[in-house]
């Protein structure tokens, strides 16, 4: 399933933030990467760190105050962090595109739809203005929205808003890319349109071998449709599997506590068990792992130092002292 | 589209009819006789006095004197004031002084306001901003009559750069310093608004959308930012141009200029009602017709009020 080509691969990905009371490292040390027809989720609380790493290796964070202090982020082999913002433009916006959560805010609101998805054809195509919205229309179509060569030139407001999100994906889609980076694309749907509009990206996505970074801190998301997950905590990665190996067996103590906090058909009815306590403030990270404040099985060694991220086994990676390998885990 | 412009006409008919009631009735209540106030300490004879009284219906009860003047006012018979001036003819004259005088000082505080806050809230933090943010408290703070009062005594009596006051010197110098004090008055908030508001724009998700679409900086600018960014300053235009006629009242009064103002400040020195309520609902029909534009021009360039 993931066999693909790597289309991008981002390698020790450090971002901090200037802020009036200090530095502060929102990002740190993050690597991923994903492949043609994969669909990767990026899995964190909010706050986590998830926005920040995506929009830093696009280069769409505001910078300052943001500063990306280390790391790499490959499309193809070209690293979109060293490039100029001249040649990153050919590339986000084109080959790598975005949708965002909102997208009535995310969306101008004094342009029509249309408008707005045939910028798309204009800026990095050169069609003419009649052809771009010809074009746009039919990306509207395809995202499956009725009437949609009359909907054209409505205005975001005028939509609802799963129809809103399905404009933003034919915008983010007009250009065929090759890795679109969906940044909580349902978080703000009601359960049925979030089904819609994740098995419309996965559909679209089969059609274009497309490569997709899904950001989420729904479980239940990554359940259904992520081929991959990257598990983040206060900047880091804790924890890189496959979706099934990470559903089935849990490494990290933080991955374990989110399956547990997970409603399941077999606990119907009972109290869920969440995951004690918040998580921490940027300025206020925990000395060593970040997440010993929550964990149930921390121990004195774990204010050490930070737990590197260790391949426990083939093609897992988890950053916890206790658990090393998948047997050791079993062990516990 | 006519059935909007239809509704807010006959929406503002009660509006109308109350804030020419309200202005009449405070010239009304005003105290003094204004015949008297007229004559200064000359004796006027009684049947004069009597003649006068009768022509101008002061002896009627108030809403009789309210419903003939709007009478006049409606069948177009201005009528004279009481000292005996045609008010048609005085119209005539004094509408293009006000026009002129309101017409340089928007075009003037319109022009600074919108390249200083467009300046500054590219350059958010620089020297423009900090200067621009400083300079406009300042005029915020200082009442109009005072600014009005110091650039006269300043830029007239001491440097003698502009005419003091008066008209003789012709369009467009002897508008120029009242207009630039109107002007600054407005200026300040003008340019404060475009600058907080290109700042609250460039910072707005959709922005940001632009941004991942990777478009170029200036296409981000005139395409996704301004049409944004300067809907709150087109309504803050409405505003200034149909409030305009408050400035003009205090600038034509003290830079002695002959306009609608100084023919408004004049009449209710010497209670002619009539003249008040005429010059009142004059300005009352200009700021509804403005407010009306702004209104259809906003539902132009904003397409979320544009259900009429
Ligand atoms: N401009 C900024 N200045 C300072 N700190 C910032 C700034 N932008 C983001 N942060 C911090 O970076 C951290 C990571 O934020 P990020 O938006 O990536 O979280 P997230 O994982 O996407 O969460 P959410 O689920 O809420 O979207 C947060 O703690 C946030 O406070
Ligand atoms: S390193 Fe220690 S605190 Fe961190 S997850 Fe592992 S056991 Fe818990
Ligand atoms: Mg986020």
């Amino acid at each position: 399933m993931t066999t693909g080509e790597v289309l991008l691969e981002v390698d020790d990905l450090t971002v901090e933030f200037d802020t009036p009371h200090g530095r502060v490292r929102a990002v740190d040390g993050v690597s991923w990467q994903v492949r043609a027809g994969e669909t990767l989720a990026i899995l964190g609380e909010s706050g986590s760190g998830k926005s920040v790493s995506t929009q830093a290796l696009t280069g769409i964070l505001e910078m300052p105050p943001g500063r990306i202090v280390s790391g790499t982020a490959q499309y193809r082999g070209q690293d979109l962090i060293a490039m100029t913002t001249r040649e990153r433009r050919k590339i986000v916006g084109d080959r790598i595109t975005m949708v965002f959560q909102d997208s009535l805010s995310a969306l101008n609101p004094v342009q029509s739809v249309g408008k707005q998805i045939a910028e798309c054809y204009r800026v990095h195509r050169g069609l003419s203005k009649g052809d771009a919205m010809k074009r746009a229309a039919e990306m509207l179509d395809q995202v499956r929205i009725p009437a949609a060569a009359k909907r054209v030139n409505d205005y975001p407001h005028e939509f609802s808003g799963g129809m809103r999100q399905r404009v933003m994906l034919a915008m983010a889609l007009a250009l065929d890319p090759d890795v679109l980076i969906a940044d909580e694309p349902t978080t703000a749907l009601d359960v049925t349109v979030q089904a819609q509009i994740l098995e419309l990206i996965a559909d679209l996505q089969a059609e274009r071998d497309m490569g997709v970074v899904l950001i989420t801190h729904d479980l239940g998301v990554v359940a259904d449709v992520a081929d991959n997950v990257v598990v983040m905590y206060a900047g880091h990665v804790v924890e890189r599997a496959a979706t099934s190996a990470a559903l089935e067996h849990p490494v990290h103590p933080y991955t374990e506590g989110l399956l547990l906090s997970m409603p399941s058909a077999e606990l119907k009815g009972q109290e869920l068990p969440t995951i004690p306590g918040t998580p921490p403030s940027l300025r206020a990270i925990p000395s060593g792992c970040a997440f010993r404040t929550r964990c149930p099985i921390a121990v004195p060694e774990c204010a050490l130092e930070v737990p590197p991220l260790l391949t426990v086994a083939p093609g897992r990676d988890a950053a916890c002292i206790r658990r090393t390998s998948i047997s050791a885990k079993e062990a516990v | 589209m006519t059935r909007f412009v239809l509704r807010r006409i006959l929406a503002a008919i009660p509006i109308g009819l109350i804030v020419t009631l309200g202005v009449f009735a405070l010239v009304f209540a005003m105290p003094g006789d204004p015949l008297r106030e007229l004559a200064g300490d000359k004796p006027i004879p009684a049947a004069v006095l009597a003649a006068k009284r009768a022509q101008f219906h002061l002896d009627d009860p108030f809403i009789v004197q309210y419903l003939l003047s709007m009478k006049d006012m409606f069948t177009g018979h201005f009528g004279t004031t009481f000292a005996g001036a045609d008010i048609a003819s005085q119209l005539r004259l004094r509408i293009p002084v006000t026009l002129k005088l309101a017409t340089l000082s928007l075009a003037l505080q319109w022009i600074a306001g919108l390249l200083f806050g467009l300046y500054a809230g590219f350059r958010r933090n620089g020297v423009v901003d900090r200067m621009l943010l400083l300079s406009t408290l300042v005029v915020l703070a200082v009442p109009g009559l005072v600014l009005y009062f110091a650039g006269q005594f300043l830029f007239g009596v001491q440097l003698k750069w502009l005419p003091v006051s008066g008209i003789t010197e012709g369009y467009p110098l002897a508008y120029l310093l009242p207009a630039t004090c109107i002007a600054i008055t407005g200026f300040a908030g003008m340019a404060r608004l475009t600058r907080t508001s290109i700042v609250d724009t460039a910072n707005a998700d959709f922005v940001k959308t632009a941004r991942a679409k990777g478009l170029g900086e200036q296409r981000i600018l005139w395409r996704h930012v301004l049409p944004n960014a300067l809907l709150p300053v087109v309504t803050l235009m409405g505003i200034d141009f149909a409030g305009i006629f408050a400035g003009a009242v205090l600038a034509e009064s003290i830079f002695n200029l002959p306009g609608l103002g100084q023919f408004l400040f004049q009449s209710i020195r010497f209670h002619e009602g009539g003249v008040v309520v005429l010059l009142s609902t004059l300005a009352f029909v200009m700021f509804i017709a403005i407010n009306l534009v702004v209104d259809i021009v906003y539902g132009f360039i904003d397409p979320r009020v544009r259900n009429v």
